[in-house]
This record gives structure tokens, sequence and C-alpha cells, in this order.
């Protein structure tokens, strides 16, 4: 399966590239402890972006708090999503406790419906799963956010919910009227596109416009990085060959080693729009003319 | 074997997760940010060693909205996109994007005109149907 195979593709990368900048850290005099946080934070993204299933036998038996971070996360992953909340509370001024408090925030999830004996045994509960003298002030913060019905602040930024839900208000009346000036826009993600579409709007597709200028490559962008080993165009189908790719689509990996597609224009337009190097800001001047 | 590879993959997770990583060790001064290149290079090369060695074919079919060629680096933008993999795995998006970048000596039919003065380049492929 091709999402299966991604965990043991990005262990066999993340090994080899740490087995070879080994050598490139020890000759600019950077210690290797810094080289295995990079390891560690790398592979701690990865774990938390759930690209593929990652099992957590990729920990190493370290004292740092670091790896036991990412020995929790896989446990707790369940909960942690549900919790966003405590994992970075700000009110807890050390690590050690922000470390700490994802095994007890997992405790008092599993206790939410005794929520009440939580702030009693407090003390106890700390003292008997870590001593630590800051486990104090995680205790005072802990029944505050204890509570499973906190509003909760994560969740998508509010920059991404503009830049998802403005444009299906915004084209409706733009492709019908492109002439007439343009409902004011409260998002102020888009405005720089809403001019240079007004203008153009009866040129390009406005959405694919947008698609370019605000997604680079986000984490909810479904894309695939590959090369391509032949593309051809039969009056107005494509057939492609690609080869060594990465599909990210649906927020999961795929590998693979060859693809062949298969696409032809949508049916509501004869003809796919042709974007001009201009339109990316590629240095290149030309455009590609095609005959049909 | 090529002494560069493509920088592209890092804008993968994988490669995203690689580059804020060392992007923060940058800014806080504690590898250089000749050392990151390397490291990135690194990636480049390891990655570019692993794809070769899977062994994993799919298809791709769907709409295509907009297509563009730049320096030899083909986007795609596909709508209602179905991916196939070798096990019958079936993944649907409905937007997809595409980039890819030559690969040995890939040759693109359609291109083989020279957009400046609009004569064929010789040797290019350009009304052969191959």
């Amino acid at each position: 399966m091709s999402n299966k195979i991604v965990p043991t593709i990005y262990r066999t990368v993340i090994d080899d590239v740490i087995a070879s900048i080994k050598g490139e850290f020890e000759d600019f005099g950077v210690s290797e402890d810094v080289l295995v946080e990079l390891q560690h934070k790398w592979e701690t993204k990865i774990m938390e972006s759930h690209v593929a299933e990652f099992n957590s036998s990729n920990e190493a038996p370290q004292p740092h708090f670091p790896p036991h971070t990412m020995q929790m996360m896989p446990q707790y992953a369940a909960v942690h999503h549900s919790y966003a909340p405590p994992p970075p509370p700000p009110q807890l001024p050390q690590q050690q406790s922000q470390v700490k408090s994802e095994p007890m925030d997992a405790r008092y999830m599993l206790n939410a419906a005794n929520y009440t004996l939580p702030p009693l045994p407090g003390p106890k509960i700390n003292g008997a799963a870590r001593p630590n003298p800051g486990g104090q002030t995680s205790v005072l913060s802990f029944p505050s956010q204890g509570r499973p019905n906190i509003p909760q602040v994560d969740g998508p930024s509010e920059d991404s919910d503009d830049s998802a839900t403005p444009p299906p208000a915004m084209y409706a009346p733009r492709t019908s009227h492109p002439s007439l000036p343009q409902p004011p826009v409260a998002s102020t993600s888009s405005t720089a596109p809403v001019d240079s579409e007004a203008i153009n709007s009866d040129l390009d597709d406005s959405e694919d416009d947008d698609e370019d200028l605000e997604d680079g490559a986000g984490a909810n962008t479904d894309i695939v990085f590959c090369t391509y080993d032949k593309v051809a165009r039969v009056k107005s189908k494509w057939k492609c060959v690609l080869k060594d790719g990465m599909i990210h689509a649906n927020g999961k990996d795929y590998l693979f080693s060859r693809c062949t597609g298969f696409v032809q224009p949508s049916p509501l337009s004869a003809f796919p729009n042709e974007c001009t190097a201009s339109s990316i800001g590629c240095n290149h001047p030309s455009t590609i003319s095609f005959c049909f | 074997m090529p002494s560069t590879f493509y920088e592209i993959y890092r804008g993968s997770p994988l490669g995203i997760a690689l580059c804020d990583s060392v992007d923060d060790y940058v800014r806080s001064g504690e590898i250089t940010e000749e050392l990151g290149r390397i490291v990135l290079a690194e990636f480049d090369r390891a990655l570019a060693d692993a794809m070769a060695n899977i062994d994993a074919r799919a298809s791709i079919k769907g709409h295509l909205r907009t297509y563009r060629n730049c320096v030899d680096v083909w986007y795609f933008s596909l709508r209602d996109a179905t991916f196939k993999m070798h096990n019958k795995q079936t993944v649907s998006t409905s937007r997809v994007k595409i980039v890819a970048c030559k690969h040995g000596d890939a040759v693109a039919l359609d291109l083989g005109v020279d957009p400046e003065t609009g004569e064929v380049i010789p040797g290019s492929r350009r009304g052969k149907r191959g």
C-alpha cells in the first residue's frame, strides 16, 4: 500500500539524513545534542501531521523531555486532539510541567465523569506520578483546564477561514458582472487578488489564481510532487507519465515510483486555462503557444 | 550520478517539517545557514535515493483546470481527481495540484517552439506523434 510504505520510507530518509549530516555537524563544531534534538523535532512534526500511521517504535530511550513527548503523543493521540488547550498553556512557565501536563490531562479526560474528585487528590496524583516541585503550579492550572466543556481556542486559524469562506461568495457576482464594482469584502487576505482579478476576470479563472496566490504548499492542499517522464496532449486530452512522486491527499501521504495520468478538461469548459509564466512570478518571460 | 537533486520535495510534509526544524535552529543561532543548507541538500539526496527504491504504481484521472510549463516544470491543477494505487486503493480529491520536474531526458510534446521567435526548435518532437 502506498500509504503503508510511507512510514518505512520516511524512517529510512530520516536515518539517512541524520547519518549523513553527523559528520557535517562535527565539522562545523556543533554538538551532537543539537543533531539529536533536530531529529526529534523533525520526527515530532511528522507524527503530528498524521500523514501516515506512525508507530512509536522510533523513540530513543533518553531522559530528555522531547522523546517523552513523542512517546506520549501516539498513545494519547485521540485524547490529545480533543484536549488541545493544555499542551501549550501560557500560564505554565516551566517546560517540565508543560510536558508532564499531557499524561495528567489524559487522566482528567478519562475521569471527566468524576470531575469533582480530581481537584482533591490533585497534589497526591502529582506526587505519585512524578515527584516534582513544580507540581503545585500544574495542579493549580489543571482544575481550570480539566473541564471537558472548556471552549477550545485551537482549530483552523482565521486566515484559513478567510481564504476558505469568501471565495464562493465573491466569485458569483464577479463572473456574472465582471465590469461592475465589486462589493466590499471584509477579509483582508484577499484584498490584493480582488483588485487584480477584477481587471483580468474575463481572462483568467479567478478561483485558480486565488489558489495559486494564497496557497503555497499548505497542509490542507492536495498536491503531488514528482518528476515527469512524458507529458503529451492529444487534442484536449492529456496523458502524462510521472515518476518518483509523493502525493499528499486528504491529509495522507502516498508514494509512487511511476504514475500514469489521464486528464481531460472539465465538461464546463472546452479548453482548460493556460497559465502564463507571469502569473506565477516566474522570471522566464516566455509564454507557451499552442496550436489547436 | 547528479550532484544536485530536485528541491521540490522540500514542499512535501516531510520536507516542510525538516525545513521548519532547521529554520528554528538557524534562527536561534545553534546552527549556521550554511549547515542548514547542507542538511536540506542531504534531505534532497536521501529522499531521491529512497524514492528510487520503492516500487509502487499509481494512476491519476481527473479534470484538468489549468496547465502551465515554466522552465521545464509542469504545473497542473486538477478537479475531481481520483488516484488509484497499485493495491487498488482509491483516493479522491476535489482539487489537486501537480508539480512535476523533468526526469532525465524527458520530453514534453507540444513544446518545441521558441517562444520569442516562434521558430521550431531543432531536435524537438513538435508535430511528431510518439
